[in-house]
């Protein structure tokens, strides 16, 4: 009767397991440190996940999946978004900003996403002291 | 041999033998495991809020909202409400829990104020009870 090696076996599983995280969902893993807004922000019982999420940085840049676009870009991604959206699953944006990065970047960013029907946004905040 | 060197020996026959090589290989497998998958940056929450411009991007309502304006005084943000102006996020809470909630609140900002200040004033008027909040990019260009 052959005998199968248990340790090995197990071995062999967590290597095909670790494998297959990281080439399906490698880019989940890690968001852009960004020193986000001191803010407790709101609880919500069901978290879905955005459908585009815009990273603003201290000196004005825009990143998506941690790579730096201009606003045409994002306007582009916005109007594919938009244009797919439907009544289950609309079209939303988070924003993650530098809390220190001045207003005019969130404003220029929020004014180009209007322009293409986005009507929905929010804001991402981490809990600490009140900034 | 005494009598309990046979009786180890014995049980350790009747166990098996452990292959401590495999197993400190699995146990490093998991610890890299465990090592990458756990997330160590701080939990992330979320402000929603409309988006309205000064055009009229979003339905109007038969209600005007409230306006918060964020102006910049002495390198701190000053929450302003008509004649009304507040300092912190604390005192604006304060005085948006007297205000009426229906018709929402819209919120502007200067140009030269940070961003930080922007989710305070969301902040407070969501822990103030609105429920329609929207914010009024400015075209600064």
């Amino acid at each position: 009767m052959i005998s199968v090696d248990l340790t090995s076996m197990i071995d062999v599983v967590f290597q095909l397991i670790i494998f297959f995280m990281f080439t399906s969902q490698f880019s989940e893993l890690r968001r852009t440190e960004i020193d986000l807004p001191r803010q407790p922000g709101e609880e919500i019982s069901v978290r879905l996940e955005p459908s585009m999420i815009v990273d603003l940085t201290h000196d004005g840049q825009y990143l998506v999946e941690s790579k730096n676009v201009d606003l045409n870009v994002i306007e582009q991604l916005a109007r594919a978004g938009v244009s797919s959206q439907n009544d289950t699953d609309p079209f939303d944006v988070l924003i993650r900003p530098d809390r220190n990065a001045s207003v005019i970047y969130l404003d220029r960013l929020l004014l180009r996403l209007s322009e293409t029907g986005v009507q929905r946004w929010k804001l991402a905040t981490v809990e600490g002291g009140e900034s | 041999m005494s009598v309990a060197k046979k009786r180890n020996s014995k049980r350790s026959a009747a166990l098996g033998a452990l292959p401590l090589t495999s197993m400190i290989d699995v146990v490093f497998l998991l610890l890299i495991f465990f090592l990458v998958t756990a997330n160590f940056s701080k939990e992330e929450h979320e402000l929603p809020a409309a988006l309205q411009t000064d055009g009229g991007g979003v339905r109007s309502s038969d209600l005007q909202p409230q306006v918060i304006h964020i102006k910049h005084q002495n390198g701190k943000p000053l929450f302003t409400m008509g004649e009304v102006a507040l300092s912190d996020g604390k005192s604006l809470q304060e005085f948006l829990v007297s205000l009426p909630k229906e018709p929402g609140v819209a919120i502007k900002s200067d140009p030269d104020v940070s961003i930080s200040a922007v989710a305070t004033a969301l902040q407070a008027a969501r822990n103030a009870g609105f429920q329609r909040r929207s914010y009024v990019p400015t075209d600064g260009d």
